[in-house]
């Protein structure tokens, strides 16, 4: 399950760098924070995988809603003198972190029951 | 994977995917733009452009003694040409006297000479590397100082200074005008010697100013007899235009 969306990132960092399409000027800090807030997205959609609930219609608009949300943000910011991508970075940066550590533990707690019903299967 | 039987090949499946590809996408783009970002600021952009005018210098100054030489040819037809009638010859006058305002002809006469030089080394040792190098507003200044002491011609390194020149630092050279000079920069100036050099070594002026950062900096000596010689830049005029006078402006106007 998780190899798919591993191998769509791939194709989808390959198609960037195929394409090769720098944008201009401010838009670039813009789409740093933009893709801060798709990976938290995705993060997040992993994790509700993983707790078993996920919801396709919450996932799909949690990811196009806060990316153009951090887009905005972070454009509002500049033209009016605060450096609102900041905040961005810091609160993705902290879900992001949030979530995956989550990730982990339950991945440990998964593969630790696989070993411990093995272990119990060759007791009986 | 347990949730592989729960999520199996449907719409999620798709949904993670898609965005996946979607921020794949944004990523590399991102990582793109900010190189192209990097790049665009390069330092060395500078030194660069310097390097484009250091291969037109033997052009420049092929073509510069080619405007000298004309203009000289010039006033030589125009003295040659009035010498026939009484009013061509007033008209002349006036024209040679334009000329010699907008620095088109050689002029002789006498004035000061400043040498301005990098300093080998300081002896205060609290002074900043930057301020032992002459910059292009260190020779601004000096020339500066020297039109508002009532300089009459101003020549720097063999340039003569026009209404239209400029100063320029470009990586470690001067450009003065399109022409790169490099230190020492010798500033000669036609006028009242003592005033110039008095104007020049006023207090917390550039003399005082250059002194302070190392003694050998500047030099500023009386000079009796020295040739500058004319303004050899571009003096053509694609923009700006004459104002007519008054009654044929009304003509054009209708």
């Amino acid at each position: 399950m998780i190899i798919i969306p591993v191998v769509c990132l791939i194709v989808g960092l390959l198609l960037g760098v195929l394409i090769q399409q720098p944008l201009r000027g401010e838009l670039g800090v813009y789409m740093a924070v933009a893709c801060l807030a798709g990976m938290d997205s995705i993060c997040g959609g992993l994790r509700s995988g993983l707790e078993g609930k996920f919801r396709t219609d919450v996932f799909t608009t949690g990811f196009v809603f806060n990316t153009l949300i951090a887009f905005g943000l972070a454009w509002i910011g500049d033209r009016i003198g605060i450096n609102v991508f900041l905040v961005c970075a810091f609160i993705f940066g902290q879900r992001i972190f949030n979530n995956l550590s989550l990730i982990r533990r339950m991945w440990l707690t998964q593969w630790q029951d696989a070993r411990e019903r093995k272990r119990t299967q060759q007791t009986v | 994977m347990n949730i592989s039987h729960k999520v199996t090949l449907n719409s999620p499946a798709f949904a993670v995917g898609g965005l996946a590809v979607v921020l794949g996408y944004m990523l590399s783009t991102a990582w793109i733009t900010n190189n192209a970002r990097l790049a665009y600021r390069d330092p060395d952009q500078r030194e660069r452009i310097a390097a484009g005018t250091l291969d037109q210098q033997a052009k420049i100054q092929q073509q510069s003694e080619e405007i000298n030489r004309l203009q000289s040819e010039l006033t030589k037809i125009q003295n040659a040409v009035s010498t026939n009638r009484d009013s061509v010859k007033v008209i002349n006058e006036s024209l040679q006297q334009v000329k010699m305002f907008a620095a088109l002809t050689e002029v002789e006469g006498s004035g000061i000479t400043v040498t301005l030089r990098d300093a080998s080394s300081s002896l205060a040792a609290d002074v900043p590397m930057e301020a032992l190098n002459i910059h292009d507003r260190d020779v601004l200044k000096v020339v500066n100082e020297l039109w508002s002491a009532g300089a009459e011609a101003i020549a720097v390194n063999g340039l003569r200074i026009s209404v239209r020149s400029c100063f320029r630092c470009v990586g470690p050279t001067i450009l003065v005008d399109d022409n790169k000079i490099g230190t020492p920069v010798v500033v000669q100036a036609i006028g009242n010697g003592e005033q110039l050099k008095s104007s020049l070594s006023m207090a917390g002026g550039i003399y005082d100013e250059l002194k302070q950062s190392s003694p050998n900096m500047i030099e500023i000596t009386e000079t009796t007899n020295m040739t500058l010689p004319a303004y050899a830049g571009s003096t053509n005029f694609k923009f700006a235009k004459a104002v007519a006078p008054k009654e044929s402006k009304s003509d054009k106007s209708s």
